[in-house]
């Protein structure tokens, strides 16, 4: 009888240590292993306390998150992990989802903490564009996919691997093309700062100040979702909020955001946010620190020189 | 073509309300058609009106649920289903397994379209467990959605990336919101949407895919960041100042 | 925020069998007005956005098609469903609502006193939206007294010439239909002018204390010609069918108030409790509760003056006194809602577009469409011809 495993799998390399790091929580208070599973082929940078599985394809190095699912599945048959948990990611979700189908068991999606006691896994996760914190029990087996930037990476590291053959591994949809998005692109999930541009920006031409402003501040610009679906002012990669980015940085300005819940849900951890915008009852005055009432076109150019000023000083 | 689209009947999370303790009422809440479901039901129209065919709206849910379906009837759509589960659960297998069965009795739909998940829980897991159960090709996080004989051609919104992908119908898509903008039905649209067929089902349950281990909601508590509510008033340069000593005494510029 | 509330859906049931539906429609159309309307005012009003393609959409959605029967492109709704329609519009924005009730006051004219040929030809088009129309009686020089017509009407072989000029024009420059009076030699009377007419032309768009997002200029007539069948109904009635078209639209015009009122309300009532002085939110003062209560019954108040005199008129009984009452009170109490939401802002209120733009939309509205001297004048001479 095997020792009992809980898996950690992420197709990305950072977000693979952050789950494996989830994972070596839950493992510990279960007394269980926490197993990082990796598809094709293994990565350096990725570390875990109990050792690597392996699983390997005849099918060739790529992986969709149809292939991905199913080697999972074949792999967790035979070796029946206590739980699986995986990076959030869009492919991640799309795993995770498919697997727990596959194999019938229960699914946790965005999981933002996770405790295990007995036969039982407590999640929390938000909910309702984030106003509320759920919290969900789910008895093992089960699969959890884990929000990313929350977790703290795992601590042990093993050399141990085990390979497991999943065999051949047909798709049924065929990627043709793929577009990165542009290198040096904006990374607001890491940035500590920054500014955010709403529909209260009359064009397209003045994003220019606001990302000037970020710049002086040394942030990044963001935006809400009108500005770049709708405007497409923006590429997607800027949009924030519960179907764009989930960021976290220490300081959030929201220019000219109404604060809509869907933006809020996206932007809500920031350690401090600051809101400018004409009304008064925006509804993202209820989710700021420091509001300013005012017209951007006012508030932006004086907040950019203030800032000059004391940098001369 | 026939074309089948999956709607929630959701809770409206802008309109919920939280009691004296912090504990969000769920029940007793106002419900809607979960917001991104519309963009899913405009797709649909939109392949329908290039290609032809029929949409058919199914949703799982109590009886009230019935007034989604008819939004989506108003859009649009030819026809609904509501099909009403002996107990209600949280588990979005079950759920997939409802909509599965139904998919299997009518179909087979060339195309059965979701959106990425719903605005109210946002698990986006019934969508991919809609197309293992049924065991067509899934695309999800489809940001365009283009009909080509016997397949779909789509691209694919991921977060570093666009991927091109192509499958056989039938399949499942699965749409973000920014595929298109959907329509409101107009007010003639609406009174005529009465008249549009919807079937209820309470089906027999036996045999329907569901979780051996579903998740429970436990408990939820409202996720309120203490915030401090500061407007800083003055001129346009004075507010400029005040903000900027504020954010460096925070420590955060 | 929902535009249609529990107060609405209440009275829609203690006057309608159907109120169910109605509130389903006035449900959703409150809805596009909410997302697609409401967050454009402000930049309707400071000129940062034209309202052109929003009401192309509002019209579309059917919002002027509630009153009218099915074979005319309408569904067939009840005029107090309009009416509750217009508080929603005048929520939202009020120079946009003022502009779809008065291109709907012309399609009303067409209708109520057209031929079959003009109902068939204009109605649909009209309410759909798929032509601007416009309602043009007040003249430079004559108002409330619109006997003095200075604008004339002369026979032709092959119709009329119109010569004259009309002021304060809603929708004028824009629209593609005037419902035009004009005296002929028989009195007053009224004419369908399409646009474009080289006979016709228009001035500058009026700088506005309120109203912003709507247009409004001079709308001129020099030998503009039009074929005999321009003429809607009979020649020197045109006097009756304004004074006719005019009382329904007042009761619009009021209910359009009730939502101006509201939305400065809100503003109010929201800020009453944000803002704080002396220690506690001003909204724990009495003088400011005083305003509250006084706010929210004037808009309770006028919301149901208007529904009974939308239902006076859904019976068919001579209800312009009633449509007076409602215009005059409910067009009143919302200058006075709005400046006293303006007083709970204090100086954010005199200083802040945002709020202040409410009581600038109102203030048009106890002049326009029958000043409330006029309409005074109208509810008294009833009631003293009554009790005669």
């Amino acid at each position: 009888m095997d020792e009992p495993a809980v898996w950690a799998y992420s197709e990305v390399e950072s977000l693979a240590n952050e789950v494996s790091g989830a994972s070596e929580s839950v493992a510990t208070q279960l007394g269980a292993r926490s197993e990082v599973v990796e598809l094709g082929q293994l990565r350096g940078s990725v570390q875990a306390s109990g050792g690597k599985l392996l699983l390997k394809s005849g099918s060739g190095p790529g992986f969709s998150s149809e292939t991905a699912a199913e080697a999972l599945r074949r792999a967790a048959e035979k070796l029946r992990p206590t739980a699986i948990l995986v990076g959030s990611t869009r492919d991640g979700r799309e795993v995770a989802a498919r697997l727990a189908a596959k194999l019938g068991v229960g699914c946790i999606s965005d999981a933002v903490k996770l405790t295990a006691h007995g036969d039982t896994l407590t999640a929390e996760r938000s909910a309702y564009a984030g106003r509320v914190l759920a919290t969900i029990e789910c008895k093992f087996p089960n699969v959890v996919t884990v929000k990313p930037g929350l977790f703290a990476w795992g601590t042990g590291s093993s050399d141990r691997v085990e390979e497991f053959d999943v065999g051949d591994l047909p798709g049924t949809t065929r990627r043709t093309g793929r577009v990165k998005k542009e290198a040096g692109a904006v990374d607001l999930k890491q940035a500590k700062l920054i500014v955010s541009a709403g529909r209260g920006v009359r064009k397209k031409e003045d994003l220019a100040m606001l990302g000037d402003l970020a710049k002086q501040m040394g942030g990044a610009l963001g935006c809400s979702r009108p500005l770049s679906s709708d405007l497409g002012w923006l590429p997607e990669e800027h949009h924030i909020g519960l179907t764009g980015l989930t960021v976290r940085p220490d300081l959030y300005i929201a220019i000219g955001i109404s604060g809509q819940l869907q933006h809020v849900a996206g932007m809500k951890d920031s350690k401090i946010v600051v809101a400018i915008n004409t009304d008064k009852d925006a509804p993202i005055f209820q989710s700021s620190d420091y509001g300013i009432v005012g017209d951007l076109y006012q508030v932006v150019p004086a907040l950019s020189s203030a800032l000059s000023g004391t940098k001369r000083a | 073509m026939k074309l089948a689209v999956c709607v929630k009947h959701a809770v409206d999370e802008t309109e919920l309300k939280v009691d004296s303790s912090g504990r969000p009422l769920i029940e007793g809440a106002a419900y809607k058609m979960s917001t991104f479901d519309k963009n899913a039901v405009e797709e649909a129209l939109r392949i329908r009106s290039s290609v032809g065919g029929e949409v058919t709206i199914l949703t799982v849910g109590p009886p009230e649920a019935r007034k989604t379906v008819k939004e989506a009837l108003a859009m649009g759509a030819d026809k609904g289903v509501l099909i009403i589960p002996g107990t209600a659960t949280g588990d979005s297998l079950r759920t997939a397994g409802r909509l599965a069965d139904a998919i299997r009795k009518d179909g087979p739909y060339d195309f059965v379209i979701c959106s990425e998940g719903s605005s109210d829980t946002y698990t986006g897991q019934v969508p991919p467990m809609l197309a293992e159960l049924l065991g067509v090709p899934y695309v999800g996080y489809a940001r365009k959605v283009e009909a080509k004989d016997g397949g779909v051609v789509a691209e694919r919104a991921l977060e570093d990336s666009v991927e091109t992908v192509e499958a056989r119908t039938p399949l499942v898509i699965a749409v973000v919101s920014e595929i298109n903008e959907p329509r409101y039905p107009t007010l003639i649209q609406i009174m005529q949407a009465a008249k549009k067929p919807i079937e209820e089902r309470r089906p027999d349950e036996a045999g329907s895919a569901e979780s051996r281990s579903a998740p429970t909601v436990v408990s939820m508590s409202a996720q309120q960041a203490a915030r401090k509510h500061l407007i800083i008033e003055g001129s346009p340069g004075d507010a400029a100042r005040k903000l900027l000593d504020a954010l460096r005494k925070e420590g955060v510029l | 925020m929902v535009l249609l509330t529990s107060e609405h859906r209440l009275l829609l049931k203690s006057n309608y069998a159907q109120h169910e539906v109605y509130a389903e429609l006035l449900g959703a159309l409150g809805a596009f007005m909410e997302e697609k309307v409401l967050p454009l005012s402000q930049k309707f009003d400071d000129g940062s956005a034209k309202m052109d393609s929003t009401r192309a959409r509002l019209l579309e959605q059917g919002f002027c098609q509630i009153g009218y029967p099915k074979e005319y492109g309408g569904l067939g709704l009840p005029f107090g469903v309009y009416v509750l329609a217009a508080e929603l519009a005048g929520y939202a924005d009020a120079g946009m609502a003022l502009s779809v009730a008065i291109h709907n006051t012309a399609a009303e004219g067409i209708f109520q006193f057209g031929s079959e040929d003009q109902k068939r030809k204009y109605v649909s088009d009209i309410i759909s939206g798929k032509k601007v129309a416009s309602f043009s009686l007040t003249e430079p020089t004559s108002g409330s007294d619109a006997k003095t017509m200075a604008t004339k009407a002369k026979k032709t072989p092959r119709g009329y010439m119109i010569n004259g000029s009309k002021a304060f024009i809603t929708n004028a420059g824009e629209a593609d239909v005037y419902f035009v009076f004009a005296a002929t030699e028989k009195g007053p009377s009224s004419f369908i002018v399409e646009s474009p007419n080289p006979g016709m032309s228009f001035g500058e768009d009026l700088p506005k204390l309120g109203m912003r997002g709507s247009r409004t200029s001079e709308v001129r007539f020099v030998d503009c010609e039009v074929p005999a069948d321009a003429l809607v109904g009979e020649e020197g009635q045109g006097f009756e069918y304004a004074k006719r078209m005019l009382s329904g639209s007042r009761i619009v015009m009021g209910s359009l108030c009730v939502g101006v009122a509201r939305a400065a309300y809100d503003k109010a009532l929201s800020y009453s409790k944000q803002r704080r002085a002396f220690g506690s939110p001003i909204s724990d003062f009495q003088l400011t509760k005083e305003k509250i209560a006084d706010m929210k019954t004037g808009i309770t108040a006028g919301r149901l003056l208007c529904m009974h005199a939308a239902r006076a008129r859904e019976g068919s009984v001579e209800y312009s006194s009633e449509a007076a009452q409602a215009k005059v009170f409910a067009t009143e109490m919302a200058v006075r809602v709005c400046d006293m939401a303006i007083q709970v802002f204090g100086g954010h209120g005199y200083t802040t577009e945002d709020v202040h733009r409410h009581w600038r939309d109102a203030r048009l509205l106890t002049i326009g469409e029958g000043t409330s001297e006029v309409l005074r004048l109208l509810i008294a001479s009833r009631e003293l011809a009554r009790s005669a």
